[in-house]
């Protein structure tokens, strides 16, 4: 039987394809999107807001920390309980909510695909265990490469393509989606108990973060990758780190992409755009960030937003959760990913009331509002870093809203007045900006428009967000409710939520990328490889890779060299 | 007044598998304003399963009740799987006639609970205010907070007429807990607030404290070693010892007291 559907007079908001606000029909057939169909079930969205279904560029939803948070934060188990139904599983949890809910709560905001953010290799079955246990959600994972003593190591003798070679073994292994940097070279000093600032020379090896970021980028480049590398750079939440941020975007100016995209995605901003010298003096420079990416193409970011209250902060950043940790004096704990990364979690409080904090609060937005070209940018809290994602309808809200930023600030620390520029910024997003911060951004960064994800072309994957509200709305509270539940999320032609309530939960399908290596490089690099298995890891080559069986919906990206 | 007679059914806990009952759910304030039949007809948890109030306990109302302080839930039968009774109650009064499981008066913000016998771990959980008397033990856990928060009992006053368990008023920021028994290990547990009496004999009572006041009227066993000795004082006509700490905290953190016979 043909399923069809058709989405009546709807509000579209497509900026892949250029629609902006135009009074439409969405024919869907078969999961698709198609020219016109003949005999459909009708969902009548007369006078409200359509947007492809969202995809999240940035989270953490999956594998090892994110589990780690779970069982070691009972207390946020215990919020956000839900009993079972008949559609849905139990759900549990706020900052690290458990898989069910993670897939429920992002398709009741009309999201229906989530990048995890960051993979240990090692952790790669762990991870796609967890994926495949979130319900709906379309999602891909990427491997962390960069600490990676194979990696350092042909930094080091300068052979990039045995890097890629070594790239696509690794992005093939854990079926993977693209290439993660977190602190290069920082979280192995953390090994020593150091950490690396970006020209500092990483111990043993003897690499600097900045040729490690550099050669992956140019390694990353010699193949058809749909996402350029994705990187958290060095210093991460360090005052005065903005410097090394630019500095570490100047790195791959000048290297092509295979394609009209960035060569970097730099992820959560807001954590790298700080000025001062210490958290006394620590102030705003998302206005130099965001010169930055004004005046320059190869590089994309997205926010890293924060949501005040509590949430759980987790990263492959071995050395800044250990200073948070000292910061706060809350519970703490680290991990080691053998001879690959590392991890370490904390719980955190953001709170209005604390200067640096707000300050943090206000970095977010301003990046976003000081950016001109939305294209460049995507909506992200570095779930759950600065936020639980379950906050992205407070963030839409403020940018929509310059009097709920205006209220919002005047019940903040009164150092917004003096250290952040936000209070002075008048802009406003509108519906379609927002579409590109959530939807046509991050797909066409992830390389995912090329794959049915974030439009809604003919063709496309049938993805689809209503949400409750006129585009006329200029309500912020009633911006952020329609944003938290929309009326229909519909994911792969089925509606999956009505009403702001779960009422299909189908599997989500896993996107992983399959670099395409001469083989002979392959196998000069299988050499150093195999020795390193032999000599380090603590399993065996022939076991590492994870098999078939843990994607058990598989969406192939195969990536070739480009000659 | 009114008072509303809640028995639990002997065949509900007359199988091998004795399957808790949550009764959140009958708490003066939820069941003020409701007559027989619409008390029967609230749910509760039975296990896994939600079951009608008036399929697990013989219902019965007597009186009237003007308001919710009017309200008075005695609750009998075998009570020794009955979990939560009265947990985020508001106001009103309930009895409990017999031991009782976990979470009894837990999150409770006002009214009064009295344990004609026993009461399993937690009770008086993460309290607000009101008052529990539980004339038995109390488990572990009495007046703690949940696992992994950083805050118990914030307001109240419980009376424990036995012993008590581990971890008393671990996390107390507030309220009074007198234990007219022993307790077992760790009373006052990263204690920040709030009043615990002992008056039989504690063991490492104190960790961890930063705040409140901890006073000991029988023996202390393995009394912690960071605490610091500040002189005597004289309290209801005995004399005490007074110690501050916990100094693992920090001298700068150390703000509870600890007052020994």
């Amino acid at each position: 039987m043909v399923e069809e559907l058709l989405i009546r007079n709807g509000v579209v908001y497509d900026p892949i394809n250029g629609v902006n606000g135009e009074k439409k029909d969405i024919c869907i057939r078969d999961g698709k999107v198609v020219e016109e169909v003949r005999n459909p079930k009708v969902i009548d969205a007369e006078g409200r807001v359509v947007m492809p279904g969202g995809v999240d560029i940035h989270a953490h939803i999956a594998g090892g920390k994110v589990n780690a948070g779970r069982l070691f934060r009972p207390e946020d188990g215990r919020k956000g309980r839900e009993a079972k139904t008949k559609v849905c599983r139990a759900q549990s949890g706020y900052s690290v909510p458990n898989t069910f809910a993670t897939g429920y709560r992002y398709a009741k905001m009309g999201y229906t695909f989530v990048m995890e953010a960051a993979m240990p290799p090692l952790a790669a079955r762990h991870t796609h265990e967890e994926m495949v246990d979130i319900p709906i959600l379309d999602n891909a994972a990427m491997p962390l490469i960069d600490n990676n003593w194979m990696t350092m190591d042909y930094v080091k003798s300068g052979d990039t393509d045995l890097l890629a070679a070594y790239i696509a073994w690794m992005v093939k292994a854990t079926k993977g989606y693209g290439v993660k940097v977190v602190n290069p070279g920082g979280t192995e000093a953390w090994a020593w108990a150091k950490n690396c600032d970006l020209n500092d020379a990483v111990p043993y090896f003897d690499v600097t973060p900045a040729e490690i970021v550099k050669s992956l980028a140019v390694a990353n480049e010699k193949f058809e990758m749909p996402h350029s590398i994705h990187v958290h750079g060095n210093m991460l939440g360090h005052p005065g780190n903005y410097k090394v941020t630019t500095s570490t975007y100047d790195l791959v100016k000048g290297i092509t992409p295979y394609r009209d995209r960035p060569t970097m995605h730099a992820t959560h901003t807001q954590f790298h755009s700080y000025g001062g010298t210490t958290w006394r003096d620590f102030e705003s420079k998302a206005g130099a960030i965001a010169d930055y990416v004004n005046k320059n193409e190869h590089v994309s970011i997205d926010l890293g937003s924060v949501i005040l209250g509590d949430t759980t902060t987790m990263t492959a950043d071995g050395p800044m959760e250990y200073s948070l940790y000292q910061i706060t004096g809350r519970k703490w704990t680290n991990h080691d990913v053998e001879l690959e990364t590392g991890s370490g979690i904390t719980p955190f409080l953001y709170s209005g009331k604390v200067s640096v904090h707000t300050i943090q609060w206000a970095i977010g937005q301003e990046l976003a509002l000081l950016i001109k070209d939305p294209w460049k940018l995507a909506l992200t809290t570095d779930h759950p870093n600065a936020g639980p994602f379950i906050g992205y309808p407070i963030i839409i809200s403020m940018l929509m809203s310059k009097r709920r930023r205006d209220e919002s600030a005047a019940d903040m620390h009164k150092v917004i007045y003096d250290r952040a520029e936000l209070p002075s910024i008048d802009r406003e997003y509108d519906l379609y900006e927002i579409a590109i911060i959530t939807r046509g951004m991050t797909a066409k960064t992830l390389g995912l428009h090329e794959h049915g994800k974030g439009h809604l072309g003919v063709g496309a994957d049938a993805d689809v967000a209503i949400y409750d509200m006129s585009p006329e709305e200029h309500d912020a509270g009633k911006i952020q409710k329609a944003f938290l539940n929309t009326k229909y999320t519909i994911k792969g032609g089925e509606v999956v939520v009505k009403d702001g309530e779960v009422v299909a939960a189908p599997a989500g399908r896993t996107f992983f990328v399959t670099p395409e290596c001469d083989s002979k490089l392959m196998e000069e690099m299988l050499v150093d490889l195999k020795a390193k298995f032999e000599h380090y890891y603590s399993v065996s080559f022939n076991n590492y890779p994870v098999q078939d069986a843990y994607v058990p919906n598989p969406y192939e990206i195969k990536a070739p060299w480009r000659s | 007044m009114q008072t509303i007679r809640l028995k639990l059914k002997e065949e509900i806990t007359s199988g091998n598998a004795k399957i808790p009952i949550d009764v959140d759910s009958l708490t003066p304030d939820k069941l003020f304003g409701k007559n027989e039949a619409e008390i029967k007809a609230v749910k509760v948890w039975w296990g896994n399963r939600e079951e009608n109030t008036g399929d697990l306990f013989d219902v019965s109302v007597e009186g009237e009740a003007g308001s919710v302080e009017e309200v008075k839930i005695v609750m009998e039968g075998d009570l020794s799987r009955v979990k939560h009774i009265g947990d985020g109650m508001k106001a009103g009064e309930i009895e409990a006639i017999g031991d009782v499981d976990m979470h009894c008066g837990a999150m409770m913000t006002g009214g009064k609970i009295t344990v004609r016998g026993n009461a399993d771990c937690w009770a008086g959980r993460e309290m607000r205010g009101g008052e529990l008397i539980i004339e038995g033990d109390a488990g572990d856990n009495l007046c703690a907070m949940y696992r992994g928060e950083m805050t118990g009992m914030t307001g109240g006053k419980v009376t424990v007429g036995g012993n008590a368990g581990e971890c008393a008023g671990q996390y107390m920021a507030g309220g009074e807990i007198l234990i007219k028994g022993n307790t077992s290990i760790l009373t006052g547990l990263n204690m920040k607030g709030g009043k615990i009496t002992i008056e039989g004999d504690a063991v490492m009572p104190g960790a961890d404290m930063t705040g409140g006041e901890i006073t000991v009227k029988g023996k202390v066993l393995d009394m912690m070693p960071s605490f610091r000795f500040v002189g005597t004082t004289t309290i209801e006509g005995e004399e005490y010892k007074k110690y501050i700490g916990d100094l693992a905290m920090t001298e700068k953190r150390a703000k509870g007291v600890l007052y020994v016979r």
